[in-house]
């Protein structure tokens, strides 16, 4: 699988309801060790929202303050952006672009700023 | 599940970010990840390769553009496989604001595009010879 195939695509959960679109994905180093680089980064969440100007300058991820500019243009909305835990994925179908999750959006909180 | 290890995510940090080799030499961009399966639970998706050039960023496009694109970059590239070119991220030196590599680009299969430009068009200019390295 690519990253790409994650990217754009439609995240729904159990009933059906969107959470919006995949705008990033989150990885921690913890994986096995490959190569000289150290532990593998293994993918533990995605970054899902509806506004993704903003998302692409990581406004939708609370520690991004400024430029007061941008952010204005990256719209209030962009603070709308959701996480999903990686093992609440039940299915991914890149070809329809959507991904399907167990619970209900509701239940969804913001990102984790990144330090 | 609690994470240990250094946090990123990799649209901001990874994607598009600079290649660097060992080198200091420009070695190509990230345009896609190689996500793989764990062999104790195939949900566990670990990167294992970063994906570079005209037939990684195809994917990205999509639609016809991308499908042509990556046509034109697998036949560049001198294998039969119909993939994109692989930087193994086990070569990964250090992720800052551009990727650091340990190895040379000559190594690469990203180097591939520009190899076949450098002998197959920029060579045969008159006074490409002279060309300073």
């Amino acid at each position: 699988m690519r990253l790409s195939e994650l990217l754009g695509c439609e995240v729904v959960d159990e009933r059906g309801r969107s959470a919006g679109k995949v705008h990033d994905v989150r990885m921690v180093q913890d994986g096995p060790p490959i190569g000289q680089f150290g532990a593998s980064l293994r993918l533990i969440g995605l970054i899902v929202g509806r506004h993704a100007i903003g998302a692409r300058f990581g406004y939708d991820r609370g520690a991004m303050k400024g430029p007061w500019l941008l952010r204005q243009l990256a719209g209030s909305g962009s603070r709308s952006g959701r996480y999903v835990d990686w093992e609440l994925v039940r299915s991914v179908d890149p070809a329809g672009a959507r991904i399907e999750i167990a619970g209900s959006v509701d239940d969804l909180s913001p990102p984790e700023p990144m330090p | 599940m609690q994470a240990a290890g250094r946090v990123l995510d990799a649209g901001l940090k990874l994607l598009d970010r600079q290649l660097i080799d060992s080198q200091g030499m420009l070695a190509g961009k990230v345009d896609d990840l190689e996500l793989t399966p764990s062999e104790d639970d195939p949900k566990v998706l670990y990167v294992t390769a970063i994906l570079a050039g005209p037939g990684a960023l195809a994917g990205r496009l999509g639609g016809r553009l991308g499908h042509l694109l990556e046509r034109v970059s697998n036949r560049l590239r001198d294998t039969a496989e119909d993939r994109p070119a692989r930087v193994p991220f086990g070569v990964v030196k250090r992720i800052g604001s551009a990727v650091d590599l340990w190895v040379a680009k000559e190594h690469l299969e990203t180097d591939r595009v520009e190899q076949w430009a450098r002998q197959t068009i920029i060579a045969k200019l008159p006074g490409a010879g002279d060309a300073p390295q």
